[in-house]
């Protein structure tokens, strides 16, 4: 470990943290509680070009060996997460002024970094908390009202759980192992050691909660209803991102077999049949998001069946293309449609009059969420069911794609909403936020080249 | 390397459409008619063009493009015309100038993205047709839906939400299991002979076992039948049909309902040879209950749209029917057979709108007499019926005869050899032909002749552009009834490729699983 290599290898936490120590001391010195707006976009665009930077020269260094190590594949994972946040960023300006707001933002990015590079349950322990508790407060931070509290403490208290869970699972792992390697996690995955097994458990169990996948997804509409637009779109891509991408570092390659399989084809299965036809119940545009959100952590823990070169290819794309259509959908909701009492899905009725922008951006994005060609949806759906069906859970691909039909109707209604109903009277006429336009289009133009050229994009990874 | 450009033109056309009226301003209605109208027209010079520089004498694809797409799955963009798709790229393009001139005054709301659909689902099926590759078919086939979804939805009847709504869940929930199908497929190739590929020209090679060929075909076929539709999978078109607004309904029986029976004679049949042909006495049945009970259902409805909804499941029927007689005959009928439904079905329906939009109701028995109330429009409506049912000279004639001589070929030998099913069902194919002059006369009587009635008096007879639209109809339908030669001498390469393909056995050792 040498300075030079610490301060390349994590350039894109070091400007994340420069940005925060920056925004944090602008307050204090000015006095200031507002602004801090451009000061967070520039950090954000500038972390997001050294991890960029990182991924285009194919750097590869170990500074904390052992622990922290990164190479062209984990960089594209952070350019990714950073740039889900640039439309969550750009479009929070209506909602937060405050300088805290941003310092928390960044400082859950900064661990969201740190997960993804992580190679030890140290690092993948502390990345994932630092990446938490921020949302926590970003949660109650929003509108104030009587739910939020709620939505938070309920967050707080089943995150809380995860951590125990995932502590718990790597202490087994470590008496079983006695390392903190996360290759340990790989081998325990087929070891018949009871302790071993438990350990794998535990572990698996507390990525469940944090992706929400049911039975343990409880928590997700209330934090998503009870948050502000531009936190649910947060929670909704970054973090979900951020924890997949992290159980893909923990799986790595490891083949499935067994009871595990079982647990990654069966829990997921429910999940994503219980999240769409939940969803379809939802009056909430966020609560229904929340369900949706269930069901696509269920894809996306699906095309952990397959091992190999399938699986990355798989889950990278899939989180690429729903993160972009979430972000596209919140990004373009106008201010009004989700104001602290209007919450409503009816607030969408005749959308398409009052503002054919947003709709059509909408749309575009339920159309894909609900994996309907030729969005880039339907490719990521494609990738996970190919990957079933090439590790030879033929029934399981069927059925997952049966549960995937049931989706569809509930997103349909969104659109059905915006396009074919008179506008609601009790509707609120909401602007859309500043900067929407900008963050739409960085949602779409890359979905538009992801679902247009695919390869290219896969070629990457 | 010129003509497949032509060809790559056609099917990009729409979306250039789609980008042209998305930057017009708000408001100026007539420009979006007017750039709908022009690229509509030239869509249709190209597809004239194609249609008429196409050797019959060629067997294969023409015009054709393949290029890479998605390199590390055998995913291409592949393209092009063949005996197969010519006759329905022709058709498709010679109905959306119809569709867009016809529904100028009918379309008053959100005119914009109407014609933006318009253009979305004419490139969809252009694709669809066109496609040579199953990634690429799949991705067209299934996004059809959407400005389907929407055409029905925005500009719908009363019921309109309920009708979209089932129209598209019916139809997803056949290409989900397709997909998985697909998937399927794609992945037993791959182990069989190491190589990932979706080109379809490949795919016929597969040598899968009839047990997993069973099970593929039934996920393909009732995707398929769903959008034939054949009974008892057809209770979402009567819906879709009905609330649809005049151009939904006529691309819906014009094109869309093309999807499922070409998608049985490119993909369900030739894939699945062994299956295929277990299944043939099943489909057989099936095509002729559909013959027969979609004739009864429209004896009895009021519903002037819905008669001819139900014609259109009886319609389908024969071309079913005669694509599973596996005979030469038969299969070419059910090709002209489906030309001919998309014109005289197209043209039915574009009358029908024309009728609503002068009285605001589909009751028939609102109506009567309109032999003299509206001459000029009841000339035409003669003329189509009698095209619906079949009479010489017309093209509703030239595919039923075909068809049902293609089952009664396939049906003697089979008769000969003791196993009957067949012969009795063609028998019975025979009564759909009589119920469907029964059901159509009857309408028309009651419908043109007889005590003069009509809400909304006095009424307008046609203008000129509605006769021109109708011109084009009738003067198509007499084309193809008088003179079949030219499209069926482009068809038959195709047929006679599709029996080798269906005729031929992929199971390769019988008995190991």
């Amino acid at each position: 470990m040498n300075w030079q290599d610490v301060l390349t290898a994590m350039l894109p936490e070091h400007v994340l943290l420069l940005g925060m120590l920056l925004l944090l001391g602008l307050e204090i010195y000015t006095g200031r509680e507002r602004g801090g707006f451009l000061l967070a976009v520039a950090t954000l665009v500038v972390a997001g070009l050294a991890a960029l930077w990182l991924t285009c020269t194919g750097y590869a260094g170990a500074p904390f060996l052992g622990h922290y190590s990164i190479n062209a594949a984990g960089a594209l994972s952070k350019v990714v997460l950073l740039a889900f946040a640039l439309p969550v960023l750009l479009v929070s300006r209506d909602d937060f002024e405050e300088g805290r707001y941003y310092v928390l933002l960044l400082a859950s990015l900064y661990g969201a970094c740190l997960l993804v590079s992580s190679d030890s349950f140290a690092t993948l322990f502390l990345g994932l908390e630092i990446m938490s508790l921020p949302v926590y407060v970003l949660v109650l931070l929003g509108f104030l009202r009587p739910e939020s509290t709620e939505a938070a403490l309920k967050y707080l208290v089943l995150g809380g759980t995860a951590t125990a869970t995932l502590l718990m699972g790597v202490s087994l792992l470590y008496g079983w192992g006695a390392s903190l390697d996360l290759t340990l996690f790989g081998s325990a995955l087929g070891s018949a050691d009871t302790l071993a097994a438990a350990g794998a458990a535990l572990i698996i169990a507390a990525l469940f909660l944090k992706a929400a996948i049911v039975p343990l997804h409880a928590w997700a509409p209330d934090a998503y209803e009870g948050a502000s637009v531009p936190v649910t779109a947060y929670m909704a891509t970054v973090i979900k991102a951020g924890v997949l991408l992290a159980a893909l570092r923990l799986f790595s390659t490891a083949a499935l077999s067994g009871p595990m399989a079982a647990l990654l084809a069966a829990l997921p299965l429910v999940s994503m049949a219980w999240g769409n036809i939940a969803a379809i119940r939802q009056t909430s545009f966020r609560r229904m998001i929340a369900y949706s959100s269930i069901a696509h952590a269920g894809y996306l823990f699906y095309a952990f069946l397959g091992a190999g070169e399938g699986r990355y290819e798989a889950i990278v794309f899939y989180l690429v293309a729903y993160g972009l259509m979430n972000l596209l959908a919140f990004a373009a909701l106008p201010r009004g449609a989700d104001d602290t009492t209007h919450d409503h899905l009816d607030a969408f009725k005749g959308l398409y009059q009052r503002k054919p922008f947003a709709a059509v951006m909408i749309a575009v994005a339920m159309l894909s969420l609900a994996g309907l060609p030729p969005l880039p949806g339907f490719v990521a759906k494609f990738l996970v069911f190919r990957n079933v069906v090439a590790a030879g859970y033929t029934m399981y691909a069927v059925l997952g794609l049966v549960a995937s039909y049931l989706g569809i109707y509930f997103y349909l209604r969104v659109i059905q909403y915006m396009f074919m109903g008179a506008t609601d009277p009790a509707a609120a006429h909401g602007r859309e936020r500043r900067f929407a336009f900008v963050a739409s289009m960085l949602c779409l133009v890359p979905a538009v080249l992801l679902a247009v050229f695919p390869g290219w994009f896969l070629n990457l990874l | 390397m010129a003509d497949a450009t032509v060809l790559n033109l056609l099917l990009w056309l729409p979306v250039l459409g789609m980008l042209a009226i998305a930057r017009t301003p708000r408001g100026a209605d007539g420009l979006v008619r007017g750039i709908s109208l022009g690229l509509m027209l030239l869509q249709f010079a190209l597809g004239a063009w194609l249609y008429a520089r196409f050797d019959p004498s060629q067997p294969g694809l023409q015009f054709a493009t393949d290029l890479p797409w998605i390199r590390e799955w055998g995913i291409g963009y592949r393209i092009g015309l063949d005996g197969y798709n010519v006759l329905l790229v022709t058709l498709t393009t010679f109905l959306g100038p119809l569709v867009v001139a016809g529904a100028f005054a009918a379309i008053q709301k959100d005119v914009k993205l109407f014609y933006a659909m318009v253009f979305f689902i004419q490139f969809a099926m252009l694709g669809t047709f066109v496609a040579q590759d199953l990634f690429l078919f799949y991705v067209f086939w299934e996004a059809m839906l959407i400005p389907m979804f929407l055409i029905i939805g925005i500009w719908g009847g009363a019921r309109r939400i309920y009708a979209t709504l089932k129209f598209v869940l019916y139809t997803a929930f056949g290409s989900i299991l397709m997909l998985a199908a697909v998937i399927y497929l794609v992945y037993s190739l791959k182990t069989t002979s190491g190589v990932t590929t979706f080109a379809f020209a490949d795919l016929y090679r597969n040598q899968l076992p009839l047990g997993a060929q069973s099970w593929l075909f039934a996920a393909f076929a009732l995707s398929f039948a769903i959008k034939v539709p054949m009974v008892p999978l057809h209770t979402w078109l009567p819906d879709a049909h009905v609330e649809a607004p005049t151009a939904g309904s006529v691309i819906l029986a014009g094109v869309l309902l093309k999807m499922g029976t070409y998608g049985f004679m490119k993909l369900g049949f030739p894939l699945f040879p062994d299956a295929a042909r277990a299944f043939t006495p099943a489909i057989m049945t099936l095509a002729v209950v559909s013959i027969v009970y979609g004739a009864c259902l429209a004896l009895v409805q009021t519903d002037i749209k819905k008669i001819i909804a139900y014609s259109s499941i009886s319609h389908l029927g024969y071309v079913m029917l005669g694509l599973a007689s596996l005979d030469l005959l038969g299969i070419q009928g059910a090709i002209v057979q489906m030309v001919s439904h998309g014109l005289v079905a197209g043209g039915l329906f574009t009358m029908v709108g024309m009728i609503y939009e002068r009285c605001h109701t589909r009751d028939l028995a609102a109506y009567g007499g309109l032999a003299k109330l509206l001459p000029v429009y009841s000339v035409f409506f003669a003329i189509l019926t009698l095209a619906s049912i079949g009479l010489p000279t017309t093209s509703g004639f030239t595919g039923e005869f075909m068809a049902l001589m293609g089952a009664f070929n396939a049906a003697w030998p089979l008769h000969e050899a003791g196993y009957s099913l067949p012969l009795w069902l063609a028998v019975i194919a025979v009564t759909g032909v009589v119920l469907g002059a029964l059901y159509m006369l009857w309408f028309a009587q009651r419908f043109l002749f007889g005590k003069e009635k009509a809400p909304h008096q006095p009424l307008v007879d046609l203008d000129a552009r509605e006769k021109l639209i109708l011109l084009a109809f009738v003067a198509s339908i007499f084309w193809l009834g008088l003179f079949p030669q030219g499209p069926l001498s482009r068809t038959e390469l195709a047929a006679r490729e599709f029996r080798e393909l269906t005729l031929a056995s992929h199971v390769v050792d019988e008995g190991t699983p």
